[in-house]
């Protein structure tokens, strides 16, 4: 299936869709060259780096095989139908071939071709009860309000805070794991015009401030006893496919570029929050690390005490939330409703 | 152990265009030494990595295996351009490579040398621009940061050029000229001819761990001059040069068991410092590079006590300028549960080994003087005397038996029990406190209680350890007292369901003192800890915690033991159970629901979302 790439224009992005790998592992399933050469890949890459492998004859036969099937460039979608599978093969071939090492890694998503002003207009129903004019308004509040209006919305929510308030015992302040899936529940299953209302409302006082970094109920799903090494969080999380998947798409979509007017990749502000949204609820969960108005500071919990020689490399992973103009852009335009004007 | 040759960077990057020339030069790669007198060898892998997933053999770069400049051997056409744009799915297409680095010529062209750096090029989909088009930042620098990492206590050399290959190829009559800029006395040393950087003696990174450099370019075209200026950062790695040394010559710290005798207890912590960093990432390698180890040939006492060790980045400052360095913390610690007649008393040495340091100074020894002092199970001389109201009710709480020091004690178990009494008046029992540490008197029959003929009831109270068996007694003298009161009727069993002060306090209840119930009058003021509510005794319900008397019924105290629904504004306890806050007046039918709300006004019912509204 790798023929020739489509000639430009042919995709407003420049890219071919490309199949989702639980189809794309059905089709190879299908053809008995292709099963048996995906097998004799998994079990290659099963435990050993990319180098050892390709010195393998019979691996490296079945790399080339496998290069003209569609798992070769199979990707998978966001809160699809069996997205933890989809991404288990994704990752089933990528594994060996990326380093494990590498800083950025390919996103397993599918590019996000949304913009933000679908949101904008679907969030207009809104508008009726939530006087932009109004300075004194209270976005964060507003935004509450309408989750509250909507049953799922509302249903979702209460059922993250109450998972995540609840205290289990005197020592164990509330079962974070639970609470994480809770969250993941509720920015999986409802729309992103409630939810990035909550996340990312835009704030003149502290009050608001202080219940936008409560949105997530970061005592329980954010704040730990101790705060980890960044780069330990890292390897945490690539130690789980979901966490791994959702860290490459947030790097893909949120990494800051010199390239483009507003330093997101392809101008997309839409791509970079709904990545940011991925992470909550996973190890590397990122929140406001305070409720000041002025200045927006976002961080995961961790820090990069005690990196040893590996200090520049975390402190690099580190800003990527935590000074990073593409992510504090496209927050700040979401909370002011401006969305970049491109020409078609 | 040597490290051999290293890169400076981690990463190069360079922007290749369609139909550049066979021989445009693009990038150059430079190696630091270990040891004097190494020659740099520079090798490519013969696979192009595309799209990470995907790679293609190398036709196009090749690499000067001396100098490390790294340039076009074949001319990329837009046939070879589409070819490597496969699978790149992003609208900017990347390839990476490995280059790799010797100290020999290369003998078999692999992919599996340690030493590795990696290049990025972009394949920009035009031919290369005119050299008026590029802004003088583009001309000047990559859009990579110009930092780099250079080890302590190596051979100094050069590792870096500001020229761009690739655009002094492109570009030759514009005039760019360099400069950096530094303050005196840095090790950095800059040669015009070359615009190579070089570090001119050994770092150490004990003295300073990070120079600030800021590169300057200069293009001039004409008449027009542009200047432009970057950070330039130089890292100085670290390796393990320091012994381990004791902050204030502190080597030794007091042990002593007592009443604390748990496992997992920490007796006493020692600090052992470094001035050399030790990463917690990966924690366990760290952990087996810098050991303690218990100096014993007893047996007992490898079983029963262990070292932990936990360290954490310290900063101190040699010259001014801010390194990091750790401080190792090792705690002695029970490995398990002592005796209360263990008497002993001992010096025990713990050996510290900086595995990495090469020098005779990498270990220390910590001296614990532990002393294990045993503890009487004995109760206070006085004999206990309690007074009932005859008109107490079951599950009534009476007062609390407890040895000596029995709120101290951690890791021993006591058992209390009443031995059987002089006569038949079988009224009060004991149930065993929270952690074992106390017992809790309470009243079992209070049928026994309204018996005349029970005046003063004596008993005998065993405390006894588990462990050792070793008890002790005294007597206990319940007192009984007071008139019997005409019993209400169509009272609940519970205090807990009254709602208002006047059916509270006319009613009894399980577990009243008295005969009658008490009524809390709370603040008032919002969803408080301090609600109003009725029970059979302030002093112990709603207090909290679901004590072990009160857990023997749900009606005794649901305030502080319910697992059911809380309709109203509400906070719950401590697992879930009980009313830790409420709003207004909170009653419960037992086994049932639980409210809270204000009598006076019907307000509408806070529920989880409202709670959390600031």
């Amino acid at each position: 299936l790798a023929g020739p790439p489509s000639p430009p224009g042919q995709d407003p992005q420049g890219w071919r869709a490309p199949v989702d790998c639980v189809r794309a592992n059905e089709l190879c399933a299908a053809e008995s060259s292709c099963s048996s050469r995906y097998r004799t890949l998994r079990q290659c890459l099963a435990g050993r780096d990319r180098n050892t492998m390709l010195a393998n004859k019979e691996c490296q036969a079945a790399l080339e095989v496998l290069q003209e099937s569609p798992l070769y460039d199979c990707r998978c979608k966001r809160g699809m139908k069996k997205e933890l599978q989809c991404l288990q093969i994704y990752w089933s071939i990528h594994l060996g071939l990326t380093e494990g090492e590498e800083f950025y890694e390919a996103s397993p998503y599918e590019p996000v071709t949304s913009r933000l002003s679908d949101i904008f207009r679907l969030a207009s129903i809104f508008s009726g009860m939530d006087p932009a004019t109004n300075s004194k308004s209270n976005h964060c509040l507003d935004a509450a309000k309408a989750c509250n209006l909507n049953d799922n919305c509302k249903r979702l929510r209460s059922g993250y805070i109450s998972t995540c308030s609840r205290e289990i015992s005197a020592t164990e302040h509330c079962s974070r794991r639970k609470c994480h899936k809770a969250l993941r529940q509720f920015f999986d299953r409802v729309p992103s015009e409630y939810t990035y209302r909550l996340l990312f409302c835009s704030c003149k006082d502290q009050a608001c401030a202080e219940r936008r970094r409560q949105t997530i109920v970061p005592s329980c799903s954010y704040e730990d006893k101790d705060k980890p090494n960044c780069l330990d969080l890292r390897n945490v999380c690539r130690a789980d496919h979901l966490c791994r998947s959702r860290l490459a798409d947030f790097h893909a979509n949120c990494q800051a570029s010199f390239q483009s007017l507003t330093s997101c990749p392809g101008d997309n502000y839409q791509a970079c929050l709904g990545s940011y949204a991925g992470l909550i609820g996973f190890d590397m969960t990122p929140n406001y690390v305070d409720a000041s108005t002025t200045s927006i500071t976002i961080s995961p919990w961790c820090s990069c005490k005690g990196s040893g020689n590996l200090e520049e490399e975390c402190e690099k992973f580190l800003r990527d939330f935590t000074e990073n103009p593409c992510l504090r852009n496209a927050i700040q335009a979401f909370g002011n409703g401006t969305d970049v004007n491109l020409s078609p | 152990a040597s490290f051999g040759l290293y890169f400076p960077r981690k990463e190069y990057s360079e922007n290749v265009y369609i139909d550049q020339p066979a021989g445009t030069p693009l990038l150059r790669i430079h190696a630091l030494r270990d040891a004097h007198g190494e020659v740099a060898h520079f090798h490519l892998c013969q696979n192009l990595i595309i799209s990470r997933a995907r790679s293609h053999e190398n036709h196009w770069f090749q690499i000067r295996e001396k100098t490390g400049l790294l340039y076009l051997s074949k001319s990329l056409d837009r046939e070879d351009f589409n070819v490597l744009s496969v699978g790149n799915w992003m609208p900017l297409s990347k390839v990476m490579l490995y280059v790799f680095l010797s100290s020999h010529p290369f003998q078999e062209k692999e992919c599996d040398s340690a030493t590795r750096t990696t290049v990025f090029l972009s394949l920009i989909n035009a031919t290369a621009p005119a050299c008026s088009s590029l802004t003088a930042r583009q001309l000047c620098f990559t859009e990579m940061d110009l930092s780099f990492h250079i080890k302590e206590n190596k051979p100094p050399g050069t590792f870096h050029q500001l020229q761009l290959p690739s655009v002094h190829h492109l570009c030759q009559n514009l005039s760019i000229s360099y400069k950096l800029l530094a303050a005196e006395g840095m090790p950095f040393r800059y040669n015009e001819n070359t615009t190579g950087v070089s570090v001119t003696q050994r770092l150490d990174r004990e003295e300073r761990e990070r120079y600030e450099l800021i590169a300057k370019c200069t293009v001039r075209e004409g008449f027009r001059e542009m200047q432009v200026e970057v950070p330039f950062l130089v890292n100085v790695l670290d390796e393990d040069d320091s012994p381990p040394f004791l902050p204030n010559g502190t080597d030794t710290a007091d042990a002593v068991v007592e009443f604390n005798r748990k496992e997992g207890t920490v007796l006493a912590t020692l600090t052992v410092c470094d001035a050399d960093t030790t990463p917690i990432y990966p924690l366990e390698s760290s952990r087996k590079k810098y050991t303690g180890t218990i100096i014993t040939d007893d047996p007992w006492i490898n079983e029963t006590f262990r070292v932990e060790h936990i360290f954490d980045e310290i900063h101190f400052s040699p010259n001014g300028s801010q390194v990091r360095g750790t401080q190792h913390e090792y705690k002695l610690v029970l490995n398990k549960s002592i005796s209360v007649t263990e008497h002993r008393s001992f010096q025990l040495d713990v050996l510290v080994n900086d595995t990495e340091f090469h020098g005779p100074e990498r270990s220390v020894v910590l001296h614990f003087n532990v002393s294990i002092l045993p503890v009487s199970i004995q109760f206070p001389n006085t004999t206990y005397q309690f007074t009932v109201n005859r008109n107490a009710e079951r599950f009534a709480q009476i007062g609390k038996i407890c040895i000596e020091n029995c709120m101290k004690f951690r890791g021993v178990n006591i058992t209390y029990k009443l031995l059987s009494p002089n006569v038949s008046c079988y009224a009060v029992s004991i149930l065993q406190g929270r952690e074992d540490k106390y017992g809790s008197l309470y009243v079992n029959d209070s049928s026994v209680l309204r018996r005349l003929e029970c005046k003063e009831i004596q008993y005998t109270i065993q405390a006894t350890d588990k462990q050792s068996r070793k008890h002790t007694k005294t007597l206990l003298t319940i007192v009984l007292e007071g008139t019997l009161l005409k019993k209400e009727e169509d009272c609940p069993d519970s205090c807990a369901v009254s709602k208002h002060y006047a059916e509270c306090e006319e009613c009894g209840g399980l577990g009243v003192l008295t005969g009658r119930c008490q009524w809390r009058q709370g603040s008032g003021k919002g969803i408080t800890t301090n609600y109003s509510t009725c029970t059979p005794s302030i002093k112990t319900c709603p207090d909290g915690t679901c004590d072990v008397v009160e857990s023997k019924d749900p009606a005794v105290c649901p305030q502080d033991c319910t697992s059911g629904n809380i309709i109203g504004g509400h906070g719950k306890g401590i697992g879930n159970l009980g009313i830790k806050s409420g709003h207004g007046i909170c009653y419960c039918f037992p086994r049932q629901n639980c409210y809270c709300e204000k009598d006076d006004i019907k307000e509408q019912l806070c529920d989880e979302v409202c709670k959390t509204v600031i």
